[in-house]
């Protein structure tokens, strides 16, 4: 078992963000984490990397108990993420961004700084964004910004990858690209994938089990088919009336 | 511990860390032809004591500013008040050296030690503070320092300052004294200047740059942020406090006015802006610029007081890069740092 | 005893009502603009010399001279400060901060040549002489008076932004820019009247207190840093925070003053200050906005 969480809640304030939500994921396992907005899912993703502390609960990965410890030992476990709306280093260029995902996530033996560099344009490469490797961050598109938060989070060489909606904003062509680089992604290195989407199409195809979010608790998992059929989850996107 | 030589670079392999050290001359030619003009330039001068001292005076406000370079970038906020621990630096010299009678080297020990323990004492202030609180406190931090000289006057002569301090060279000739001492306070910039660069052109830089940047999505990469801005701010601010402990030993007396006040912030910060914005080599062209424009707006008579900061208003609108932005503007550059007073 | 705490409780009526009148354009503009307005301190160089040059090189009258002297205060301050200055790099704080410092640093040098101390500069503002004896306590009559106004500015300016529509405008752009541009506001004009604002206060006071505190080009950067310190300490901007915190800072610097060595009046308000910023930044008043 990669991760494990164990009733997880996070208030703010008066309002319950995440309510006593339980889940695990095993190892190789593409799992997608699915919902109306709103309700909850980047918030279990903060808590989940350390970004948010709990108010309850208890997170374990990989045999470590990681509840309230800090973003960077998580990342040095194996644990990287994404984030929604791109959050590169704006004034770095495309090679030191990803050149800070290398050098900073586990330690490697006999890397110097040159030798990150030079895996850094590797995990470029990967993603396509070789080109671009000298333009600063705060040049590139919407799509080569996401394909950079993949490349970044890739150095870090995780086992588990938490992609926050990849697909939001773009157009039909990068949205295949997207999800091509993401099964390249998974054949090379078997990483194990926590999704966070709302395209559907992409959920029935790649995802193998999808957890379902509803105001903050977990209303049911299973494989996409059954889901997408279940009453319960079609009432709480599209309303009573439909279901 | 292995060294190897590869491709122009020598390459430290020591237990599973390894670091490489460029030795291409293509990448030296600049920075040397610089550095020989610099060490020319005392000589050619040397029949005008003054001079000698203008360009002593310009190295230490050079000293001052290179740390920053790193700090500012290294802790993500602006320190509103390094001449605090510039302070310190000079009247920990001061005190050991007329109390105690200590010569140079002894205090520069001392000075050190003092310099890394507040650095360490005020460290956590990086982690707790945001930034706009964070500039405010430091700020404030020199001005409870000059009140403090003013209530112990009698051990810190608030207003009049320490005076009969061991002078660092005393070679007999006068002459020679302020040669030795022009060289010495260019040795000390000299190996400031490359011990930073050094630092700012390895991953230790490239955290700086992280840190500067985005802090918590650094630390989600993985970068232990605290540990490296404790670290950044202990270093810097031992490397400023050395600064003091020259400017103590080579004029002799040592004043919390002169140096714990706003004029003299507001020069560094003119420094490090006017010259390149935060870049590190732009800091000496600053340093240069700004003590030769003091001294020679003084033909004016008194209204140098109002043309210094006038011209440097000018200079500070109309320079977008700085000084050395003339120098590098057509060349490629890697990093250019916004300077964060609050963070968005 | 009793009569020490008397002097330190009279002394913090009087001390903590010039700190809040001399902090209140502070707080306009901080709370306002959010900016740190580091050119504070030259609204009072200008104002007092402005004043000395129009009665002295000019032969105005004493009200003439008022009136020409806030004509060119506004003048200055839209002119100079506001527009050149802190439109231009109002993104850029440590471009804004620094040009300001230096913009305040030629007007008191410029002061300083023109006028320097030896000068004699003195404003014939005496409202009442002499001293009055309250309690075991002689304070001159100027401070009474200055504390009045100071009361009556206050209560003058929070009921200007309570009770009018401009008032509701400058509240409005101070809790959240972009919404009240979104609702109609002209940002740029409330930005450009709320240092207007910011100006009376300070002027105001400099020209009552004249007569009993020294003047000489650089009382600018002490009054400022004790703007800086009222603001801090009443949460930057706030003017409820701001009352709340003049007050507390004339307590410390009366108490210290009194009670334990006069010399230590300005260590142990910085000291204060220090701490708060460390513990709770956000100061004493709980809201980021001007009320």
């Amino acid at each position: 078992m990669l991760l494990k969480i164990e009733n997880l809640t996070k208030n703010f304030g008066g309002l319950v963000a995440v309510h006593e939500v339980s889940l695990s994921i095993e190892e190789g396992e593409i799992v997608g984490l699915i919902g109306p907005n709103g309700a909850g899912k980047t918030t279990l993703m903060n808590l989940i990397s350390g970004y948010y502390k709990c108010n309850a609960g208890k997170i374990e990965f990989d045999g470590v108990d990681i509840t309230g410890a800090k973003p960077h030992k998580i990342c040095h476990l194996g644990l990287g993420r994404t984030f929604q709306i791109p959050r590169p280093f704006q004034d770095l260029t495309a090679l030191a961004n990803v050149g800070v995902g290398v050098l900073c996530g586990k330690h490697r033996p006999h890397m110097s700084y040159g030798d990150g560099l030079l895996d850094a344009s590797h995990c470029l490469e990967f993603v396509g964004l070789f080109g671009k490797r000298n333009t600063l961050a705060r040049d590139l598109t919407l799509y080569e910004l996401r394909a950079l938060e993949l490349a970044r989070a890739l150095a870090t060489t995780p086992k588990l990858i938490m992609i926050d909606e990849v697909m939001a904003g773009l157009n039909p062509g990068e949205a295949s690209r997207a999800i091509n680089l993401v099964r390249r992604m998974i054949e090379e290195y078997h990483i194990t994938i926590f999704w966070i989407e709302h395209v559907m199409k992409v959920i029935m195809e790649a995802t193998e089990r999808v957890i379902v979010l509803h105001y903050g608790e977990k209303i049911a998992s299973g494989p996409p088919r059954e889901i997408v059929h279940d009453p319960k989850i079609i009432e709480a996107y599209l309303g009573e009336k439909i279901a | 511990m292995r060294i190897e030589h590869k491709r122009a670079r020598l390459v430290f392999h020591i237990r599973d860390l390894k670091l490489e050290w460029a030795i291409e001359p293509r990448y030296w030619r600049n920075p040397l032809l610089a550095v020989a003009g610099l060490a020319l330039l005392p000589l050619v001068i040397m029949s005008k004591p003054d001079y000698l001292t203008l360009l002593t005076t310009a190295n230490i406000y050079a000293a001052v500013a290179i740390p920053l370079a790193w700090q500012m970038a290294g802790i993500g906020r602006m320190n509103f008040g390094p001449q605090f621990f510039v302070g310190i630096g000079g009247f920990a010299a001061a005190l050991l050296s007329i109390h105690l009678g200590w010569n140079p080297w002894q205090t520069l020990g001392i000075v050190i030690l003092l310099g890394l323990a507040f650095g360490l004492i005020l460290s956590p202030l990086t982690t707790i503070a945001k930034g706009l609180y964070f500039s405010l406190i430091t700020l404030i931090l020199p001005l409870i320092f000059l009140e403090f000289t003013y209530v112990y006057t009698d051990i810190f002569k608030g207003e009049t300052g320490l005076s009969g301090i061991v002078p660092l060279v005393n070679l007999g000739r006068i002459r020679t004294n302020y040669l030795v001492s022009c060289y010495f306070s260019l040795g000390m910039t000299l190996l400031s200047l490359y011990i930073v660069d050094k630092v700012l052109r390895s991953r230790i830089g490239l955290y700086a740059a992280a840190i500067n940047d985005d802090e918590e999505v650094a630390e989600t990469c993985g970068l232990n942020i605290n540990g490296w801005k404790i670290l950044c701010f202990t270093i810097t601010s031992m490397m400023i406090a050395v600064t003091g402990w020259f400017a103590a030993h080579y004029y002799g007396t040592f004043a919390g006015i002169t140096y714990l006040q706003l004029p003299f912030m507001v020069k560094i910060l003119l420094i490090v802006m006017i010259g390149g914005r935060g870049e590190l080599y732009g800091s000496i062209v600053g340093a240069y610029f700004v003590a030769f424009l003091e001294q020679a707006l003084t033909i004016l008579g008194p209204v140098n007081y109002i043309v210094f900061p006038f011209v440097l208003l000018v200079m500070l609108s109309t320079l977008r890069e700085g000084l050395y932005g003339l120098y590098r503007r057509h060349k490629y550059r890697e990093y250019y740092p916004t300077m964060r007073v609050r963070k968005r | 005893m009793a009569d020490t705490i008397q002097v330190i409780l009279i002394y913090t009526f009087v001390l903590g009502s010039l700190y809040l009148l001399i902090s209140l354009g502070f707080s306009v503009v901080c709370g306002v603009l959010r900016v740190f307005h580091m050119g504070y301190g030259v609204t009072f160089v200008v104002a007092v010399y402005c004043m000395w040059m129009l009665m002295k090189e000019f032969h105005f009258g004493l009200v003439p001279a008022v009136i020409g002297m806030f004509v060119i205060q506004t003048l200055f301050t839209l002119g100079i400060i506001y527009f050149p200055v802190v439109k231009r790099y109002i993104e850029q704080e440590e471009l804004l901060l620094t040009s300001l410092i230096l913009i305040s640093l030629i007007v008191e040098e410029a002061a300083n040549f023109f006028y320097p101390v030896t000068a004699g500069v003195n404003l014939p503002t005496t409202i009442l002489p002499g001293a009055v004896k309250i309690g075991p306590a002689s304070i001159p009559i100027q401070m009474l008076i200055a504390s009045g106004v100071a009361i009556l500015t206050t209560a003058v300016f929070v009921l200007f932004l309570l009770k009018t529509r401009r008032g509701l405008v400058i509240r409005a752009v101070s809790q959240d820019t972009e919404s009240a541009e979104l609702m109609g506001a002209n940002v740029g004009r409330v930005y450009a009247l709320a240092m207007v604002l910011s100006v009376i206060p300070p002027t105001i006071c400099i020209l009552i207190i004249a007569p009993v505190w020294s003047i000489e080009p650089s009382l600018g950067l002490p009054l400022m840093m004790t703007s800086i310190l009222v603001a801090i300490l009443g949460g930057l901007g706030n003017i409820r925070g701001s009352i709340m915190a003049s007050y507390i800072v004339g307590f410390l610097s009366s108490a210290v003053a009194f009670s334990i060595n006069p010399r230590m009046m300005g260590l142990a308000t910085l000291i204060t200050v220090f701490i708060v910023l460390i513990f709770r930044p956000e100061g004493i008043a709980k809201s980021e906005s001007l009320w």
